[in-house]
């Protein structure tokens, strides 16, 4: 059963068509990957999925549900959850704070129980604090929860970005080239992170990357974009065989197929 | 001593008043520059219903903030949707549109007159209740999921968005629980000083109370409790300089901007807890 389903996705910024019918499903509780050259169009499909701009054409699916034309808040609300390439954290909140604003939506009380004082505040804030931690513990930032996020070294900013996309309770969380800026050993630990996170929850994945070894390790399906086009799509060992994606992508050196 | 007792209760409305910028501009980073067109309508509500249709002062009151909330939704709906530096301008505009109609609607109004012969029916203990009330709810606020969804929305909108936080509807009950509040203490101000005039609410008086943020520090509810009764309690007492109360002012804003640019407290708070640690472990690193 496929949980997301995107049809014939379409935007022009201007002239320049940035997404071209592009089409593709995630399976449930799946990994697939995006690729492409820069320009490609990859960041532009998350800021469609996630309703940052509106789409020209095309619809989008969750569970299925539409999305097409929700606000980008009704949409994370209804299970898609997002990082972000260039981290964009909330640098005036502390690094549980940050992961604690991103499961308040959910906290159900309201401004009677905060002009009143009420019990019911007091316990939904220990709940989602004590909820924001243990997201904290998932990714690893233990320890760091009245740490600025801005004096978190880079490759822990990745990781509270990820803990905040997780406290959102995605059914799809798209990760934007997660592994951008990490040294290969932090590479090799996002990789476990990513797989131990997916076993641990109900949700698929997608993720931009450059980085190849992450791509092509994680993901069960791999889509390659190019100049806003769907060029190839398949299986991480069909996608190092297809020459036109070797051509587009990858170069034009020969490499050894085996299939 | 009453001089006192007038200054710090002065001091307490103008609080009140920066309360509410604290909430929008401090918490929320939206600049409102028509703020004190709530004291005015709060003032002159009540005051108006309370002297020519004999309601009775609390019902005046209550009347008087819904007024003022019906007024914020007119401003807030249209406003919240859009870009910071247009809410200023559109703010700006409300502000001086509300005296406009003040001065032109002499038959209830008084005009440019003034309204006079309010009876005095505040006095400092209220004052100073209605100060705790309102810190208290502030402190509240800001320590809730609201609080803390406005200070990220502040920050970066886009990743708030992409958080599940409803900006615009954040951004406008911020807005309106500021203009209640400034409501309020527009009715505080109208029963004290029992005479009102339309000039006393102009957009000065807004941009002070945003210098008044600004200087205690944006992020700081204790820097903004603080800067209010250094930059309103002071003057009055140092009546002797109350010409040079502007260049004051600018003086004291031009260090501030210079030498602590996130304002005297930055974003730390002066919290029951945090004294609480101070006394128990002496000095503490933190």
């Amino acid at each position: 059963m496929s949980s997301l389903e995107v049809k014939g996705l379409s935007k022009a910024f201007g002239g320049v068509k940035a997404i071209d019918d592009f089409s593709f499903e995630v399976d449930d509780h799946n990994i697939v990957g995006i690729i492409g050259p820069n320009g490609a169009g990859k960041t532009t499909v998350f800021n469609l999925l996630t309703g940052v701009y509106p789409l020209d054409a095309g619809q989008v699916f969750l569970d299925g549900k539409e999305l097409t034309g929700m606000p980008q808040h009704a949409i994370t609300r209804a299970g898609i959850a997002r990082t972000f390439q260039n981290i964009r954290l909330f640098r005036g909140l502390n690094v549980l704070q940050n992961v604690m604003t991103a499961a308040d939506p959910y906290s159900d009380y309201n401004l009677l129980d905060v002009c009143f004082f009420t019990p019911r505040k007091r316990r939904r804030e220990r709940a989602v604090r004590d909820l924001s931690r243990n997201y904290l513990k998932i990714v690893g930032l233990e320890g760091y929860e009245k740490e600025r996020p801005e004096s978190l070294p880079y490759g822990l900013q990745r990781k509270l970005e990820l803990a905040r996309a997780l406290a959102t309770k995605p059914r799809v969380l798209l990760l934007d080239e997660p592994a951008a800026g990490l040294n290969p050993s932090e590479v090799r630990a996002l990789i476990d992170l990513v797989r131990t996170i997916h076993g641990q929850f109900q949700f698929s994945i997608i993720i931009i990357e450059h980085r190849l070894e992450v791509v092509m390790e994680l993901s069960s399906k791999i889509f390659v974009l190019n100049f806003g086009k769907l060029l190839a799509s398949g299986t991480p060992a069909e996608i190092v065989c297809h020459k036109a994606v070797t051509e587009a992508y990858l170069g034009e050196e020969e490499t050894e197929c085996s299939a | 001593m009453e001089y006192i007792a007038s200054t710090l209760t002065f001091t307490g409305i103008a609080l009140i008043g920066v309360l509410g910028v604290y909430m929008v501009t401090g918490l929320t980073g939206l600049f409102s520059f028509g703020q004190a067109a709530f004291l005015a309508i709060g003032a002159y509500v009540s005051a108006v219903l309370f002297k020519n249709l004999g309601f009775p002062l609390p019902l005046a009151a209550l009347v008087a903030m819904l007024v003022g909330l019906a007024a914020g939704l007119l401003v807030g709906l249209p406003t919240v949707r859009l870009r910071r530096d247009y809410i200023s301008l559109v703010t700006f505009g409300f502000g001086e549109a509300i005296i406009a109609v003040l001065n032109n609607t002499a038959n209830i109004t008084g005009g440019a007159m003034g309204l006079s012969g309010v009876p005095q029916r505040t006095s400092f203990l209220l004052v100073l209740a209605s100060v705790i009330v309102c810190v208290a709810i502030v402190v509240s606020y800001k320590n809730s999921k609201y609080g803390r969804q406005c200070l990220a929305l502040r920050n970066d909108e886009l990743a708030a968005k992409s958080m599940g936080i409803n900006v615009e509807r954040l951004k406008l009950v911020t807005f309106l629980i500021a203009s209640v509040m400034t409501s309020f203490a527009g009715v505080l101000y109208v029963f004290y000083t029992t005479y009102v005039e339309p000039g006393a609410f102009g957009w000065v008086i807004s941009a002070e109370w945003m210098i008044i943020v600004f200087v205690g520090g944006v992020n700081s509810l204790t820097g903004a409790v603080v800067a209010t009764v250094l930059l309103t309690g002071l003057p009055e007492f140092l009546r002797f300089a109350s010409e040079w109360r502007i260049a004051i002012y600018c003086i004291i804003v031009l260090l501030i901007l210079n030498f602590r640019p996130s304002g005297i407290f930055g974003e730390h708070e002066i919290s029951l807890r945090f004294l609480r640690r101070l006394f128990r472990k002496g000095d503490s690193a933190e």
